[in-house]
């Protein structure tokens, strides 16, 4: 009945930032970051702040589960500040998934390959049980020519 | 020290996240991811879970119902169908469309018109629904896929229904979600004691380890607890309910968490640092200004 709608989940009402920068009267270089239709999904992985020397705190809250906002607050040395450091933690974690995902087309071009070949030659399961994380990864080779040298 | 943004290349040896996939086919998606954080890992999982985009059935206006189901019994398991979504990204969600209700930009009809003739039970399932988008069907496995079961009509019910599926996020319903449940694990052997185990007398009896165990070494008897240890290795098994492909629902996955980071990063440059007037009491701050 006096549920509030779906889409205020997603839509930012008119008027209001995406990112609200407020500065704390009372310590140097620290800052509340309130921003607006963001969850843990956003705020934890920002906790890769705390990979970064210069900051000296960093954390969030979800003030309230009905308002679907969240508020970062980070305090730096000197060297920097909170705008600063948001900043550069983000472009690493997007640096990073830029890696992954060019990692994870890698990986299954091979898984790919692997899979066509076990299939084609009707081969019992021979795939990746080659693996060992400690070791590098060079079951590829192996399992397509194994494959192909059986002939069925 | 100067803090180095991590440096994007894929030359460049160890650093980044690691991936190896274990297994792929139509419904799973098995890989570990290492070398990167357990935030990162997690919000993978809750974007692959909440926030990856499909279609579901989302209005249905119902013409005739002489079943045995309600009405409303009937839409919610109209919802709950998965359709192929491949071409979601194509669609525009209803809110941000400039029609009032349903277009073809944001909307796809299916119908459905079903009449039981005959003595016998007849059995309306996913394969009645008929689209008018032919990319965006009710999922079948292979052609002996007999649907999914909707409801059982006796001789003269009748069932007519018209459903609009719209594009949506699981963070909304879960119908949208485009996996059944995403597999998660670390730190098998629970080295960082994040993990605490009820035991009666035998932890090692009473715990059999995951199949996940042998990925990694097992931890010598006495062996001294390092508290600084951090996770690092990620198992991660994704089931999709076939309206998406596992490598999709990743790589998507992948997208949705750029965009998110990259939406912040473009306010905080319009606005960010900008002393404006707050209404938490915090006002201007001269160190903070020399900072610029």
């Amino acid at each position: 009945m006096n549920a509030p709608d779906f889409y205020e989940m997603f839509t930012l009402p008119e008027g209001v930032k995406k990112v609200a920068v407020h500065l704390d009267a009372k310590q140097p270089n620290a800052a509340i970051f309130e921003v607006q239709k963001e969850d843990h999904t956003l705020g934890n992985t920002l906790t890769k702040l705390l990979k970064d020397p210069r900051v000296i705190f960093a954390g969030y809250r979800s003030p309230h589960p009905l308002e679907h906002k969240i508020l970062i607050r980070v305090q730096t040395s000197q060297e920097t500040n909170p705008t600063k450091a948001v900043r550069d933690a983000i472009s690493s974690l997007l640096a990073e998934l830029h890696d992954l995902r060019s990692r994870f087309e890698f990986d299954m071009a091979r898984a790919t390959a692997e899979q066509e070949a076990r299939e084609s030659s009707q081969m019992p399961y021979a795939g990746t049980d080659h693996h060992h994380p400690y070791v590098g990864d060079t079951g590829v080779d192996a399992t397509i020519d194994a494959n192909v040298d059986v002939d069925f | 020290m100067a803090y180095n943004a991590y440096n994007p290349t894929l030359e460049s040896g160890d650093q980044g996240p690691q991936i190896h996939i274990r297994e792929i086919n139509d419904e799973v998606l098995d890989f570990v991811l290492s070398n990167t954080d357990l935030s990162v890992a997690n919000a993978l999982r809750r974007v692959m879970i909440a926030e990856v985009p499909t279609i579901a059935i989302d209005i249905v206006q119902i013409e005739k119902n002489t079943s045995v189901l309600a009405d409303e019994f009937l839409a919610h398991r109209l919802g709950l169908i998965p359709l192929c979504s491949s071409t979601v990204d194509r669609m525009k969600y209803t809110r941000d469309c400039n029609c009032i209700q349903a277009c073809e930009n944001c909307t796809v009809e299916l119908t459905l018109d079903m009449c039981c003739q005959d003595d016998d039970t007849m059995e309306v399932t996913s394969r009645n629904l008929l689209s008018n988008d032919p990319n965006v069907v009710p999922v079948l496995t292979d052609d002996n896929d007999p649907g999914i079961l909707i409801v059982k009509l006796r001789k003269g019910q009748e069932l007519k229904v018209n459903c609009l599926a719209k594009k949506g996020v699981a963070k909304e319903h879960a119908k949208w979600s485009p996996v059944s449940a995403v597999g998660f694990e670390y730190d098998p052997h629970n080295r960082l004691r994040h993990t605490q185990y009820w035991v009666e007398q035998d932890e090692k009896e009473e715990w059999p380890l995951s199949h996940n165990a042998p990925e990694e070494p097992e931890p010598k008897p006495g062996e001294p607890f390092d508290f600084k240890a951090e996770p690092n290795r990620f198992y991660f098994r994704v089931e999709t309910v076939g309206s998406l492909r596992p490598e999709e629902v990743f790589l998507t996955s992948i997208s949705v968490l750029q965009d998110k980071l990259g939406t912040m990063q473009i306010k905080l440059d319009d606005d960010g640092g900008q002393d404006e007037p707050s209404d938490m009491g915090y006002g201007a701050n001269d160190q903070w200004e020399n900072g610029y």
